[in-house]
């Protein structure tokens, strides 16, 4: 069921098994513990404080060459942001002290009892009526078809031992093409220190036994890591549970798929996700574009090369078999003509 | 946000990590062997009911995987993609590739017909072309010292890496021929010039392989039509460009090759406007960014600029071969419009969510139907066959990649990696390694 990248593909050769992320989203409460952790052990900038980003509480935005790990805030209706003080354009009536402190079940109270001011408030209902509002951690999903290690043209991608994809910083100049040849919009290029830069699923820790960063930081576990097979198998069977209690739309997304529904050859960093994936960010089907385009793409472009040459060479032959010009006054052009060659 | 320190924590500036273990074979503090420090959760202990106990029919997962990636497309929460990042060097490095490109095979041309004279002017028009080449490559690296970096591997799978390889060869292989010329040596020059033309074959083309093959959904809708689309505007340029040299050099009026010439740049041009129109056909919503903003203006132009030169072309019995010499300046002009207008639309393009989900959704969903706009009746034919016709059709792609992998191992890179310490650099810097 699971699937392994080719064996000739591993740069590393270690004996190791095929290491993953499982991400669970029923289970994330969107604290962003991931992402301090991840930006602390890897040494990455702060992504500035402009709060509101991505269309929810966010000051990340997406996933980037400083931002590895990436909460995604995904509001279900549309995105209703109240206007808080936090947000920077705030009402006040709102229930908010105006501190930057905001009683949500007070907001939605008052939401839910526009109009009779002075009806008794439902406090459950009010919480029932608000948005849905879903956090997912998003990461780089190491895939088993990995569109930015194809595209790679300087070899700085590379397939470790343990089937993860990693960027050697000291190998890549810049080139910026991973950037589009990643399905998922993961890799991308610092414009501050020109190199391209992804999360690298804390290889050094791996190296050394330990679980990567974000995992290790996990409050709820939300972020599991461990031997790939094992995760698939304990993701499964959480897919059976939340089933089980009437959680029907719950699926993973990049795991346990049939052979000609895979997304990339498999996902080492998959996830259980409860919504059709564009809520989330991600694309409904992925595979490298590079597998996928750069036959037929050559096979045209070289042909149409080839014919472009015979064409020239056809003119060429076809302008040298008309006569040249005739009649009293093209005598001189016929000299000309003539001199030209020699 | 440019201008930001980015000194390592540990280690020096771009380059890999020297630590060392206070002792071989040392442990980290709390590593527990097999990543056991992993499983510490409760959620995996009996007492919760995270998940269920018995084993899971994988049969049932994968249907619901399948059930909830199919279907219509819902409300797409961008950003999908990462939009590239490239600069104006590289559409000016395409134009410049695919002037090289023309000339040459114009010279080959020449050789071929017997006029040896405009065969060696037609090699150091692509010579010129080509020379500024590498430096615009160069410009557009995020870290320019290490362009030679693209040279330390060679990667048939990835079209930058060929595409680096082929541009190093055509160059040299000119050079040499131009240098042949100088030197008096026309025959060596002409068999050099003969071989490069398979290389100037690639060179011309691989742009458009090289934007095809990417997620941006405009690129690799089109991916059949861009290569043959750059192909025939780098030999309308390259004959243009060398028409009008030729013609400075003392070309007469009536000699064959200034009218193959002229055939040649209308030709390949009314061949470009061919295909760009089946193209935009078959685009579907992929297409709008080519249609929109300053992507599509400078695509309006590109198309315009090929018409007029067509039309002077046509008229240039009447008009005089200034008209003609108009018409060369238009089909260069619009060769480079044309450049800057698809590597700008595949920007915007990579931005449009909408665009990007419904091109991944073709995958999934062969009826898809465009919304909205004039284009409403248009269906969107599917650039994937569903299930096994995909599988069969990645049989050719996985032989590339493993003739690729064998090719890298053969000449025995892929070991340069190697026995480097961690990630290196400012990236993951190991803090944590070799107990204290």
């Amino acid at each position: 069921m699971t699937t392994r990248a080719a064996p000739t593909e591993i740069a590393i050769h270690k004996p190791a098994e095929r290491m993953g992320f499982f991400t669970d989203t029923t289970v994330c409460i969107g604290c962003k513990a991931c992402e301090v952790a991840c930006k602390q052990w890897n040494d990455l900038p702060a992504d500035g404080a402009r709060f509101g980003k991505g269309g929810s509480y966010d000051h990340t935005g997406a996933l980037g060459a400083s931002t590895w790990r990436h909460v995604r805030f995904v509001e279900i209706d549309g995105g209703h942001l109240p206007d808080i003080p936090a947000v920077g354009r705030g009402r006040t009536d709102l229930g908010g002290s105006g501190s930057g402190d905001l009683d949500l079940v007070a907001v939605a109270a008052q939401r839910a009892n526009r109009g009779g001011a002075d009806a008794a408030i439902d406090v459950a209902a009010a919480v029932a009526a608000m948005d849905d509002w879903l956090f997912m951690s998003d990461v780089c999903k190491h895939c088993t078809n990995a569109g930015c290690l194809d595209a790679c043209p300087t070899g700085a991608l590379i397939r470790t031992e343990f089937e993860t994809v990693v960027l050697q910083a000291d190998v890549c100049n810049g080139c910026g093409y991973c950037v589009p040849a990643c399905p998922f919009g993961v890799v991308a290029r610092d414009p501050a220190d020109g190199r391209a830069a992804k999360c690298t699923l804390c290889y050094d820790r791996l190296q050394d036994g330990l679980e990567p960063a974000c995992a290790k930081s996990c409050p709820t576990d939300s972020i599991q890591f461990g031997l790939y097979d094992e995760l698939v198998e304990i993701a499964a069977r959480r897919v059976g549970e939340l089933h089980a209690r009437g959680i029907a739309d719950a699926y993973l997304y990049g795991a346990a798929d049939e052979p000609a529904d895979e997304l990339a050859g498999g996902l080492g960093a998959f996830f259980l996700l409860t919504e059709p994936p564009e809520r989330y960010g991600l694309p409904a089907q992925a595979e490298s574009p590079i597998q996928e385009n750069v036959i037929p793409a050559t096979a045209a472009a070289y042909g149409a090369a080839l014919l472009a040459a015979a064409g020239a060479a056809a003119a060429f032959l076809g302008a040298g078999r008309r006569p040249l010009p005739r009649g009293r006054g093209a005598r001189a052009r016929r000299r000309a003509i003539r001199g030209w060659s020699r | 946000m440019t201008r930001r320190d980015t000194t390592p924590a540990l280690g020096t500036h771009g380059e890999p990590g020297d630590w060392r273990r206070s002792a071989p074979g040392a442990h980290v503090a709390l590593q527990r062997a097999r990543w056991q420090d992993a499983a510490w959760s409760y959620l995996f202990k009996d007492d919760t009911r995270y998940a269920a106990t018995a084993p899971a029919d994988m049969d049932v997962v994968a249907q619901v995987n399948r059930r909830m990636r199919g279907g219509d497309l819902g409300p797409v929460h961008g950003p999908v993609l990462n939009a590239p990042v490239w600069t104006w060097q590289v559409p000016l490095y395409f134009w410049c590739g695919g002037v090289a490109t023309g000339s040459w095979f114009v010279s080959a041309a020449c050789d071929l017909a017997g006029d040896h004279r405009s065969a060696a002017i037609a090699r150091k028009v692509a010579l010129a072309a080509v020379a500024p080449s590498p430096a615009l490559l160069i410009a557009d690296l995020g870290r320019p010292a290490r362009f030679l970096n693209m040279l330390r591997i060679f990667k048939p799978r990835s079209p930058m890496n060929l595409g680096t390889w082929s541009l190093v060869a055509f160059s040299g292989l000119a050079t040499a021929a131009v240098g042949a010329d100088v030197l008096g040596r026309s025959r060596a020059a002409r068999a050099i010039g003969g071989a490069n033309v398979v290389i100037g074959g690639y060179v011309g083309s691989y742009a458009g392989v090289l934007l095809a093959a990417t997620a941006v959904p405009l690129w690799a809708r089109s991916r059949l039509f861009l290569g043959p689309i750059f192909v025939c505007t780098a030999a309308a340029t390259g004959a243009a460009a060398t028409r009008l040299t030729l013609v400075a050099a003392g070309l007469p009026i009536g000699h064959p090759t200034r009218s193959a010439l002229g055939g040649i740049e209308a030709g390949a041009m009314a061949g470009e406007l061919l295909l760009s129109s089946i193209n935009e056909r078959r685009l579907g919503r992929a297409g709008l960014s080519l249609e929109h903003g300053a992507a599509g203006r400078i695509f309006r132009a590109a198309t315009w600029g090929m018409r007029g030169g067509l039309v002077l072309h046509l008229m240039r019995g009447r008009l005089g071969p200034r008209a003609h010499h108009a018409a060369s300046v238009c089909y260069l002009a619009a060769g480079l419009a044309l450049r800057y207008a698809w590597v700008h639309a595949g920007r915007e393009s990579a931005r449009d969510d909408e665009a990007v989900a419904r091109v991944a959704r073709a995958a999934v969903t062969v009826d898809d139907r465009v919304s909205g706009g004039r284009r409403q009746q248009r269906l969107v034919a599917s650039t994937r066959a569903p299930r096994a016709a995909r599988r069969l059709r990645r049989g050719p792609a996985e032989l590339v990649r493993r003739a690729s992998l064998l090719a890298e191992r053969a000449l025995g890179q892929s070991h340069s990696v190697v026995g480097r310490s961690g990630t290196g650099g400012s990236g993951a810097t190991p803090r944590a390694s070799a107990g204290s």
